[in-house]
C-alpha cells in the first residue's frame, strides 16, 4: 500500500522515490498527470514548469494562448489539466477556460497575481476548477490532481444513469464501488488515469482489481471534444436550432458511436454557457453562427404584458396555439408577447423548425416534461399551474410564462416538435400558464389527447425530460425582456395541491426537487413544484394541448411533451422529473434520476441534505433565478411567476429567502466547473433554507 | 572555495535582510536540481530579460497623452506578477505603488514610481548578476578541484 504522498516527489533537488514499486504505475499516482501550463510570463512559466516536474507531473509550457488552443485541439487526449494565466496578451485567460471547458472538457486552473475575492469570483464563475494566486507555491500545485479526479468522477456520475449504460454500469451499480470514475475503459488510457482512479477507489490498496479491467459503474472515459467532434456537435445543433437542441437530439445527429448522451448533455451546457458569455459581449455574437441558434436578446419577443391581452394572442396565427385562446379565455394572460413573434415562435415550433428567437429555451424546458404532465394526470387532467390570477392583475409581471432557462439551464427536449417555445416563452407565453380561469378552459380532450401520446413518448419524453435542466427554472433568459414582476411565488414546495390559483409551488423548491423525491415535488429543477394531482389546468398545459392536440402531438410528442413539461415544470412529478439530464428515466428511479440531475446540473452537492441547485440554474448571469426575487427584472420575476403559478401578489418573504438560499447555493456551488453564479455573497441558512423547502 | 561559499551566502542573506528578494527566491532555489543544473539562473535571465520589455512597454505607454491608465496598470500587473514569481520583493512593492497611482489616475505618482521601479530592477540586477557570478566561479572552482 502506498500513500499518495509518498508518490510525489517534492522537494528541491530531491527525487523521492516513487515509493515502493509493488504496484508498479499505481504507486506513482498523481504521478504522470498531464498539465498544460499557459502563461506570458517567462519566468513564471519556467518556475512553474519546474515546480510540476518535481511533481511528477507531465509538463508543457506555452506563452500564447492561441498556441496553448492548437495544441489542445491537436493533442486533445494529450493533457488532463491546464492552468492558465489570467491576463494575457494575445486573449483573456477565461476566454481560454471556456473554450477548454467547451471543447476538451478539461479541468482548467486560473493563476494571478490578483488575488482579490472578486477576481477569484471570477474566475469561478467562468469555470475555473481552482484560482492560484501568484506567486503559485509548489503546495498548490501538488495538489492539483484532485480537480482532474474530480471531474472524471463527476463525469462518470453523470454516465450512471446515462440511459447508455452498458451493463457493466449495472453491474458495477451494485458493487460498493459504484461511483468510482471507472478506468477500466481507460485502460488504454493514461496509466495515469486508471491509477490514480484505481488508487483512490481502492483506498489505495493494491488488489487484484487493479488490473481488472470490470468497468466500474460510473466508468466513463472522458470525452475529448475534438476540433471535429465538436463541430458535429455545433451542426447538430445548428440544424436543431440551439433552443431545441437536446442532447439527444444532438446524439443522433452527430451518430458518433460511443458518444453517449450525458457527454452531449454536458457538452450542450458548456456550450451554452460560452454562447451565453458570448451573447453578453456581444448580441450578434453567436458561436456558431446560424440564426436559429441562440443569439440576440429575446427581447423583441418579449413585450410587456397586459392584463387580458387576449386580442394580441389572438392575433396569433390561429388554431396554431390553442393556448393563445385559452390564455385569453383565463383572463389572465400574463404576458405579453408581440403576437407575431409568438405566433412565429410557435410555428416553428408546430413545425418543428428552428426556432426562431433564442428565447424558447424557456419554453422549451417548460415544455419539456411531458411526463410531468402526463402522471400529474391521473385523474385524467392535466395539473395545470394555476397562475394566481390575483397577482397578474393588472401587473406587468405578465412576463413570459416559462421562465426561460438560460441557454445553459435548459436544454431542449424537443426533438421533434422543435417547438420554438422560447420565443413563446419570452413572449410572454405565460398567458398558457397563468389564470386559474385558464385551467378550467383546458380541453379534457386536448389534454386526454396528449395523454395518449404521452405514453408514446414517454421515453422521448423522458429523455428530453432529462435532458431539461431546469425544466422550471425561471430564469429568463438574458435576452429576456424585462417585466415588473411581482413574483408570488408560493412558499412551499411540497405537497401543496395544486388548486386553482394556488400554484403550491415553490420556485425554489430544489431541495425538495432534489431531496425529497415526492411525489409532489418537482424532482428535477421543476421552479415550481406542482403537487401531483392537483393540478388544475393551466393555460400552459392547456395550451400545450390545444396546440399538441392537433396533429403535430403525434408527430411531435416533444413539444406535447414540452408543453406538459410546462405544465408539469409546475407540477413536477418526482418520478419524472427525476433525471434531468440524460438520465435514463425509463428506469423510473427518481432517487437515481434526481441524483443524474443534480450531477448534470452540478448541483450543489450536499448542502442541506440535497439542497441542490442546479448550477444551469446558476449560470445564467444575467438572470439569476435564485436572485430575489426583487431583483430580477420583470420579465424574469413574470416567468418565475408563471413557473409558480402561484396565486398571491407578492412574493413571500419565504419565497425570497428561498431564492436567497439558493444564490447562496448557487454560489457555492463548487461542481460543474464552477458554473454556479455567485452573484450574490453568499448568506445561505441552511436551515432556514431546508425548512422552507420542505415546508 | 569554503570563502567564496561563506561570501555568497553573505550576500543572499543580505539581499533576504533588505528586502531584496523573499521566499519565493527561496523557492526557486530549491527547484533546482540535477537535471536543471542552472534552473535558478535561467530563471533570474528570463525575469530580466521580460522585464526589460516591459520596462520599454511602459515607457512607451507613459508618454502617451492622456495617459491610458488601465494599459498603465496592465502591464504594472505584469510587472509585478513577474517580480513575485522570483521573490523580487522591492520590485514588487514599486509596482504595487504604480498601479495605486494608476487607480489614482496620478500621472506624476505613477512617473515617480516608475522610476523606482526601475532603479530597483537595476539594482537587483546588480546585485545578483554578482551572486550568480560569484556563485559559478565557485561552483567552477569546485567542479576543478574534484577534477584532480
Amino acid at each position: 500500500m502506498v500513500s499518495l504522498r509518498k508518490t510525489v516527489g517534492m522537494g528541491g533537488g530531491s527525487s523521492d522515490k516513487l515509493g515502493s514499486v509493488e504496484g508498479g504505475t499505481v504507486d506513482q499516482f498523481p504521478a504522470g498527470l498531464r498539465v498544460l501550463v499557459v502563461d506570458d510570463d517567462r519566468a513564471c512559466l519556467k518556475v512553474l514548469q519546474q515546480m510540476l516536474r518535481k511533481c511528477l507531473y507531465h509538463v508543457t509550457i506555452c506563452s500564447q494562448a492561441m498556441d496553448a488552443l492548437s495544441l489542445l485541439r491537436e493533442r486533445k487526449a494529450r493533457f488532463d489539466v491546464v492552468i492558465s494565466d489570467v491576463h494575457m496578451p494575445d486573449m483573456d485567460g477565461f476566454k481560454l477556460l471556456e473554450l477548454v471547458g467547451l471543447e476538451m472538457d478539461l479541468p482548467v486552473i486560473m493563476m494571478s497575481g490578483d488575488g482579490r475575492t472578486s477576481a477569484v469570483m471570477k474566475g469561478i464563475k467562468h469555470g475555473a476548477c481552482d484560482y492560484l494566486i501568484k506567486p503559485v507555491r509548489m503546495e498548490e500545485l501538488k495538489n492539483i490532481w484532485q480537480h482532474v479526479v474530480r471531474k472524471n468522477w463527476n463525469d462518470s456520475k453523470d454516465q450512471e444513469y446515462s440511459g447508455s449504460l452498458e451493463e457493466t454500469d449495472r453491474q458495477k451499480r451494485g458493487n460498493d464501488d459504484v461511483e468510482h470514475a471507472s478506468s477500466a475503459n481507460e485502460v488504454t488510457e493514461s496509466n495515469w488515469r486508471s491509477q490514480k482512479k484505481k488508487e483512490l477507489c481502492r483506498d489505495e490498496e493494491e488488489d487484484g482489481e487493479l488490473d481488472n479491467d470490470e468497468p466500474s459503474a460510473s466508468k466513463k472515459p472522458r470525452v475529448v471534444w475534438s476540433v471535429e467532434l465538436h463541430q458535429q456537435f455545433v451542426s447538430a445543433v445548428n440544424q436543431l436550432g440551439i433552443d431545441q437542441a437536446v442532447p439527444k437530439r444532438i446524439l443522433e445527429l452527430m451518430n458518433v458511436p460511443g458518444l453517449t448522451r450525458e457527454n452531449v448533455a454536458s457538452h450542450l451546457q458548456k456550450f451554452r454557457l460560452y454562447l451565453k458569455r458570448m451573447h453578453h459581449g456581444d448580441p450578434h455574437n453567436s458561436y456558431c453562427g446560424p440564426p436559429n441558434s441562440y443569439c440576440g436578446p429575446p427581447s423583441s419577443y418579449c413585450s410587456p404584458i397586459e392584463n387580458n391581452h387576449t386580442s394580441k394572442l389572438n392575433s396569433n396565427p390561429p388554431g396554431r396555439l390553442d393556448y393563445q385562446s385559452l390564455a385569453a379565455a383565463s383572463g389572465q394572460i400574463q404576458i405579453q408577447i408581440p403576437s407575431q413573434n409568438l405566433a412565429t415562435a410557435l410555428q416553428a415550433e408546430l413545425l418543428g423548425r428552428p426556432p426562431s428567437c433564442n428565447n424558447s429555451s424557456m419554453v422549451r424546458s417548460a415544455l419539456e416534461h411531458p411526463n410531468l404532465l402526463q402522471n400529474s394526470m391521473p385523474g385524467g387532467g392535466p395539473k395545470f399551474i394555476p397562475i394566481e390570477h390575483g397577482h397578474h392583475s393588472g401587473d406587468p409581471f405578465n412576463q413570459p410564462s416559462l421562465v426561460k432557462c438560460s441557454s445553459n439551464m435548459s436544454k431542449p427536449l424537443f426533438t421533434q416538435g422543435n417547438i420554438n417555445l422560447d420565443s413563446i416563452v419570452s413572449s410572454g407565453y405565460s398567458d398558457c400558464w397563468s389564470s386559474n380561469n385558464f385551467g378550467t378552459d383546458c380541453p379534457a380532450s386536448s389534454l386526454s389527447a396528449l395523454n395518449n401520446v404521452v405514453p408514446n413518448s414517454n421515453n422521448v419524453i423522458i429523455a428530453q425530460q432529462q435532458q431539461v435542466q431546469n425544466p422550471c427554472v425561471i430564469i429568463p433568459s438574458q435576452s429576456a425582456a424585462t417585466y415588473p414582476v411581482p413574483i408570488n411565488i408560493p412558499a412551499s414546495m411540497n405537497q401543496n395541491s395544486f388548486g386553482r390559483g394556488n400554484c403550491g409551488s415553490t420556485i425554489i423548491d430544489y431541495n425538495t426537487l432534489l431531496s425529497s423525491r415526492t411525489s409532489n415535488n418537482a424532482s428535477a429543477l421543476c421552479v415550481g413544484q406542482m403537487s401531483d394531482g392537483n393540478f388544475k389546468s393551466s393555460g400552459l398545459l392547456n395550451i400545450g394541448y390545444g396546440s399538441m392536440s392537433g396533429p403535430n402531438i403525434d408527430n411531435n410528442s416533444s413539444s406535447s411533451s414540452s408543453w406538459k413539461i410546462c405544465n408539469s415544470g409546475m407540477n413536477i412529478n418526482s418520478n419524472h422529473f427525476g433525471s434531468i439530464m440524460g438520465s435514463d428515466m425509463s428506469r423510473g428511479d427518481p432517487e437515481k434520476m434526481l441524483q443524474h440531475g443534480r450531477r448534470n446540473l452540478g448541483f450543489v452537492g450536499g448542502k442541506g441534505g440535497g439542497t441542490c441547485i442546479p448550477t444551469r440554474f446558476a449560470i445564467d448571469d444575467d438572470i439569476d433565478p435564485l436572485a430575489p426575487i426583487d431583483n430580477m427584472n420583470d420579465h424574469q420575476r413574470n416567468m418565475m411567476m408563471m413557473m409558480m403559478g402561484d396565486n398571491s401578489n407578492s412574493i413571500p418573504n419565504n419565497i425570497k429567502q428561498e431564492m436567497d438560499q439558493l444564490e447562496l447555493l448557487k454560489s457555492e456551488d463548487p461542481s460543474r466547473g464552477g458554473n454556479p453564479v455567485g452573484n450574490a455573497p453568499p448568506h445561505f441558512p441552511s436551515n432556514d433554507y431546508l425548512s422552507v423547502i420542505s415546508n | 572555495m569554503e570563502y567564496s561559499r561563506r561570501q555568497l551566502n553573505n550576500i543572499k542573506a543580505n539581499l533576504f535582510e533588505q528586502g531584496y528578494l523573499d521566499d519565493q527566491f527561496h523557492q526557486i532555489e530549491e527547484l533546482q536540481d540535477d537535471a536543471s543544473p542552472n534552473f535558478l539562473q535561467e530563471v533570474v535571465t528570463l525575469f530580466f530579460r521580460d522585464t526589460t520589455r516591459l520596462i520599454d512597454t511602459t515607457e512607451q505607454a507613459l508618454k502617451k497623452s492622456p495617459q491610458d491608465f488601465r494599459r498603465l496598470d496592465s502591464i504594472m500587473h505584469q510587472f509585478k506578477g513577474s517580480s513575485s514569481s522570483i521573490g523580487a520583493l522591492r520590485v514588487k512593492n514599486e509596482c504595487s505603488i504604480f498601479r495605486d497611482h494608476c487607480n489614482q489616475g496620478n500621472i506624476e505618482g505613477c512617473l515617480k514610481s516608475f522610476q523606482k521601479v526601475k532603479k530597483e530592477l537595476a539594482i537587483l540586477r546588480q546585485k545578483l548578476e554578482a551572486y550568480f557570478k560569484l556563485l559559478n566561479q565557485s561552483e567552477s572552482v569546485a567542479v576543478k578541484k574534484a577534477d584532480r
